[in-house]
C-alpha cells in the first residue's frame, strides 16, 4: 500500500472544525449570558431563591379540590372557555375559507383582491392577540364574548394563510375537467376545489381548536372570562390553593378535549362522503 | 336533440331534493345545537356586537394618530422583548436535547421515558401565561420570569420533537456504530445527534418566532418589554401611546417571522451541520 | 484466529434457529457462507458480534499475542472491548448519513477512544490522516468531505469497508455485503475484500454462489440453521442443491454451468487457503 497521495483538506481537519465549533459555542453562550446580565435575569436565582418556589409550592399544595363542588361557577367557566374556543375556531374557519377563496391565485376573481386579502391576513397574524382583545373589551365589554371575537380574528389570520396556500396547491386536473363540462366558477369551487382541500382544512381546524383552547385560557386572564379569569382572580386574591385547583382543571380540560377532538376527527375521516 | 330527450334532461323541481343530505342531518343538527349552546355560554350577543362595532370604530379614532414621539422610549422595551425570546430559545433548545434523550424509547428506561413524556405534555398543556403567573408569584415580575416561562414552554414543544426524532432513528445505523465497540455515550454523539440536530435547529427557529409573540404577551403580565408598555398605556388611557407600542410589537413580530422563515430555509437546504 | 463452537440459538417456543454451528477460521481465509433466505446466515453473524444473544455455544477470537475475546457471554464494557477487534460490514452500509465520509470512517475506532474525549474534543488530526489512508485504499480519498447520504450504494459500501479497514480488526465480518448492489458494484466490492483477507480473515454471508466460487477460499453451506457443507468454494450442482434444495432462486442452469469451468486467477490449495 503506497502512502496517501493526498492529505486531509484543511477544512475537514478535526482540529480546525473543533476550533470553529468552540468559537461558535463561545460566541453564542457569551451573547446569551450577556443578554441575561443586561436583563438582570440571573439564572442562579433559580437556585438561590428556590426557597420562594418552595414556599409557593407549600402554599399551593394541597390544591383546593373541594372548590369544585363548593363553587359550581367554576364548571360554567370551564364551559365558557370551551365555548369560546369552539366558536372562535368554527367561525374563524368559515370566514377564513371564504377569504381564502379570494386570497388564492386560482380562485380569486381579481388579482388585486388577492394581494389585499393576503396583506390583511399577514397583518392580522402579526398583531398581538391581546391588543385586539383590549380593543374589543372596550367595544363589547368585559367577558367571554370579547375573548371569543379576539380568538376568532386570530384564527382568521392563521386559517386564512393555510387555506389559501392549500387552495393554491390544488391539483388543477379535476378543475379543468369540471370546467370543461361547462361549470360556473362557483361550481368548480364546490366540486373541484373543496373536496381536495377538505382533509387538510379539517385537520387544521382540529389543531386550531387545541391551540385556541389554550389561548382562551390565556385571554381569560386578561379579563376574557372563563377558567383563565377564575385562575387569575384566585391568584390576585393570593388564594393559591384555589389557583392550583383551577390549573388542574385546565390541564384536565385540555387532555379531555384532545381525546374528544380525536374521536370526532376519526368519525369524520372514517365515513365515506361525509366531506360532501 | 328531440323534444322528448330535452324534456328528460331538463332539471325539474323535484330533482332538488335534500335527501342526500339526510344522512348528514343528524350530525348537522348536533353541530348546530353545539353552536347555539356555545354561543349562549360565551355570551354571544349580536346586538352588543353591532353597537360595539360602532363604538369600537369610533374608538379607533382615539388610537390614531399614534404618538410618534413616544417611539424612542419604545425601543428599549422592544429590545428586551426580543432578548427574552432570544435567550429563552437556545436555552430551551439545549434543555430539550436532554429532555428528548430522556423521553426516547431507545435510550431511556421505561419509567424515565414515561415520566419525561408526562412532564413534556404538562409543559405543553399549560399555557405559558399561566406558567408565568406562577413564576411571578415565586420570583417576582421581570424578564427573568419571562425567560424561565418561555424556556419551559419551548421544552414542551421541542422536547417532544427531539424525543420523537430520536425514536425514529434507523436502528441499523445505531447497530453499525455499536459494532465498532462504541460506548453508549459515543453512540449518542455520533449516531443519534447528527440526525437530530438539523431538524432541532429548524424547529428552534420556528420556536423563536413563537417565543417572540409569547414574549409580547407575557410582557403584559409582568415580564417587561413592549407588552408591558402596551398594557400600561392602555390602563393609563393613553391610547395613542398604546397604538405606538402596538405598532412596534407588530413590526417586531413581522421581522421575527421573516428572519425565522429565511434562516429555516437556509438550514433545511444545507442539510448538514458543521 | 476465530472459532465458533456449537453456536445454538433457540426461540422460547422451542424452534431451533441455529443448530450447533461449529467452524474455525484461520489467517488468510476468505470464508463465504451460502444458504437460502432464513437459513440463519445473518443470525449467525449477529451472534458472532454480540448483537443477538445465544442459547448455547461460544465464539472466540484470538489475537496476536494469544489474547482471546469472546462475544457470546459478555456484556457492557467487555463486549465493547471485544467488538473493537471485529470489523463489521452490513448489507445496506448503515452509515450515519448526516456525517461526512471521513467522519464515518473515523467512527471505526470509537472503541479505542475514551467517550469523554469523543464528547469534548472529537477526533484528532492524526486519526483523520489515517482514516484518509483507509479511504484511499478503497479509492474514495476525494470523497472525504462529502455528506455520506449523497453517495451511491456502491460508494457507501466502500466507505463501510474503509471504516472496517481503519478499525484494524482481527477479522472482518460481512453480512450480505453485496446483496443490495448491482453486478458491477458487487464485483468491485468483492475485488476490494479479497486482498483484505490476506492480512485478516473475512467471514461473509452471500447468496450468490458464483461470487463465492470466484473470490472465496472456503465456503460454508448453511441450511435451516445447520452447516451442511464446509469446503472448497467451487460447489457441484449436487452440493448446491443440498444447500438450497428447492430454494434455488437464481438461474440454476447458468450458475451451475458457470461454476463447472475453471476459476481464473487465484491458485487455491485443496484445503481452501491462499498460498
Amino acid at each position: 500500500m503506497n502512502e496517501a497521495a493526498v492529505s486531509v483538506p484543511r477544512a475537514e481537519l478535526p482540529s480546525v472544525r473543533f476550533r470553529r465549533r468552540v468559537v461558535t459555542a463561545l460566541i453564542a453562550s457569551g451573547s446569551v449570558i450577556a443578554s441575561l446580565v443586561y436583563m438582570k435575569a440571573d439564572p442562579l436565582a433559580l437556585f438561590r431563591d428556590f426557597h420562594y418556589v418552595a414556599n409557593l409550592l407549600g402554599e399551593m399544595l394541597p390544591p383546593n379540590i373541594a372548590l369544585l363542588w363548593h363553587k359550581p361557577s367554576l364548571w360554567t367557566s370551564l364551559l365558557e372557555t370551551i365555548s369560546m374556543a369552539f366558536l372562535a375556531t368554527l367561525g374563524g374557519a368559515a370566514i377564513a375559507l371564504v377569504m381564502a377563496l379570494f386570497g388564492a391565485a386560482n380562485t380569486t376573481p381579481h388579482r388585486g383582491l388577492r394581494l389585499l386579502v393576503r396583506s390583511l391576513l399577514a397583518a392580522e397574524r402579526c398583531t398581538p392577540n391581546f391588543a385586539v382583545l383590549l380593543v374589543l373589551l372596550i367595544a363589547v365589554g368585559i367577558g367571554p364574548f370579547a375573548a371569543m371575537l379576539s380568538l376568532l380574528i386570530g384564527s382568521l389570520g392563521m386559517f386564512g394563510k393555510l387555506f389559501a396556500d392549500a387552495i393554491e396547491q390544488v391539483d388543477p386536473g379535476p378543475l379543468d375537467a369540471i370546467a370543461a363540462s361547462g361549470a360556473s366558477r362557483l361550481q368548480i369551487i364546490r366540486y373541484g376545489v373543496l373536496p381536495q382541500v377538505a382533509p387538510s382544512i379539517v385537520a387544521n381546524v382540529f389543531y386550531a381548536f387545541d391551540v385556541n383552547l389554550r389561548a382562551a385560557v390565556a385571554l381569560g386572564i386578561f379579563g376574557g372570562g372563563g377558567i383563565g379569569f377564575e385562575l387569575n382572580v384566585a391568584r390576585s386574591l393570593l388564594r393559591y390553593k384555589d389557583m392550583l385547583a383551577c390549573l388542574i382543571l385546565v390541564v384536565i380540560m385540555i387532555t379531555v378535549m384532545e381525546r374528544v377532538a380525536d374521536f370526532f376527527r376519526r368519525q369524520i375521516f372514517s365515513r365515506e362522503g361525509v366531506l360532501n | 336533440m328531440t323534444r322528448a330527450v330535452e324534456r328528460s334532461f331538463a332539471v325539474r323541481w323535484r330533482d332538488f331534493s335534500l335527501g342526500r343530505y339526510r344522512r348528514h342531518l343528524r350530525r348537522l343538527t348536533l353541530l348546530a345545537a353545539l353552536v347555539v349552546l356555545a354561543a349562549w355560554r360565551a355570551e354571544v350577543n349580536m346586538h352588543d356586537l353591532i353597537t360595539g362595532l360602532g363604538r369600537g370604530l369610533s374608538m379607533v379614532g382615539l388610537f390614531l394618530p399614534p404618538k410618534w414621539d413616544a417611539f424612542p422610549e419604545m425601543i428599549e422595551p422592544a429590545f428586551v422583548t426580543v432578548l427574552i425570546a432570544a435567550t429563552a430559545t437556545p436555552i430551551g433548545a439545549l434543555c430539550s436535547i436532554l429532555f428528548g434523550l430522556a423521553a426516547s424509547r431507545n435510550i431511556a428506561p421505561a419509567w424515565l421515558r414515561a415520566a419525561t413524556r408526562t412532564a413534556i405534555a404538562l409543559e405543553r398543556g399549560i399555557p405559558e401565561i399561566v406558567i408565568l403567573l406562577i413564576l411571578v408569584a415565586a420570583f417576582g415580575i421581570g424578564p427573568f420570569s419571562g425567560v424561565v416561562a418561555l424556556v419551559i414552554g419551548s421544552i414542551g414543544m421541542l422536547g417532544k420533537l427531539v424525543g420523537d426524532a430520536i425514536e425514529e432513528i434507523d436502528p441499523r445505523t445505531v447497530e453499525s456504530v455499536a459494532c465498532t465497540g462504541a460506548s453508549r455515550a459515543q453512540i449518542i454523539r455520533y449516531a443519534m445527534l447528527p440526525e437530530v440536530l438539523p431538524s432541532l435547529l429548524a424547529n428552534s427557529m420556528f420556536r423563536f418566532e413563537v417565543n417572540i409573540r409569547a414574549s409580547v404577551l407575557l410582557g403584559a403580565v409582568g415580564a417587561g418589554g413592549i407588552g408591558y408598555e402596551l398594557s400600561t398605556a392602555m390602563s393609563q388611557v393613553e391610547y395613542n401611546k398604546a397604538a405606538t407600542a402596538a405598532l412596534v410589537s407588530f413590526a417586531l413580530v413581522m421581522a421575527a417571522e421573516r428572519a425565522s422563515d429565511h434562516l429555516r430555509s437556509k438550514v433545511l437546504s444545507r442539510g448538514q451541520l458543521a | 484466529m476465530l472459532s465458533v463452537n456449537s453456536l445454538t440459538k433457540r426461540l422460547p417456543d422451542g424452534t431451533v434457529l441455529l443448530n450447533a454451528i461449529t467452524f474455525t477460521v484461520e489467517k488468510g481465509e476468505f470464508v463465504g457462507i451460502l444458504g437460502p433466505s432464513g437459513a440463519g446466515k445473518s443470525l449467525t453473524m449477529r451472534c458472532m458480534v454480540g448483537l443477538t444473544s445465544v442459547s448455547a455455544g461460544s465464539v472466540v477470537f484470538t489475537g496476536e499475542q494469544g489474547r482471546t475475546y469472546t462475544t457470546t457471554t459478555i456484556k457492557g464494557n467487555e463486549l465493547r472491548r471485544a467488538r473493537r477487534n471485529i470489523g463489521v460490514i452490513f448489507q445496506g452500509s448503515n452509515l450515519v448519513n448526516r456525517l461526512t465520509v471521513l467522519e464515518n470512517v473515523m467512527i471505526g475506532r470509537l472503541g479505542r477512544i475514551h467517550p469523554l474525549r469523543s464528547w469534548l474534543y472529537g477526533f484528532t488530526d492524526r486519526e483523520a490522516e489515517e482514516a484518509l489512508a483507509a479511504l484511499d485504499r478503497v479509492g474514495l480519498a476525494s470523497f472525504s468531505g462529502r455528506q455520506t447520504g449523497s453517495l451511491s450504494g456502491g460508494e457507501m459500501q466502500r466507505v463501510a469497508i474503509a471504516r472496517a479497514i481503519y478499525q484494524r480488526p482481527l477479522c472482518y465480518l460481512a453480512d450480505e455485503p453485496i446483496a443490495s448492489l448491482d453486478p458491477k458494484n458487487s464485483r468491485a466490492i468483492m475485488k476490494l475484500l479479497q486482498p483484505l483477507a490476506r492480512d485478516h480473515p473475512i467471514v461473509g454471508s452471500f447468496h450468490q454462489p458464483d461470487m463465492t466460487a470466484e473470490f472465496c477460499t472456503r465456503v460454508l453451506g448453511l441450511r435451516n440453521g445447520t452447516i451442511v457443507y464446509d469446503g472448497p468454494p467451487r460447489l457441484t450442482r449436487a452440493q448446491l442443491a443440498e444447500i438450497y434444495s428447492q430454494d434455488l432462486s437464481l438461474e440454476p442452469e447458468e450458475t451451475l454451468d458457470a461454476m463447472s469451468g475453471p476459476v481464473l486467477g487465484h491458485p487455491v490449495t485443496s484445503t481452501g487457503h491462499w498460498l
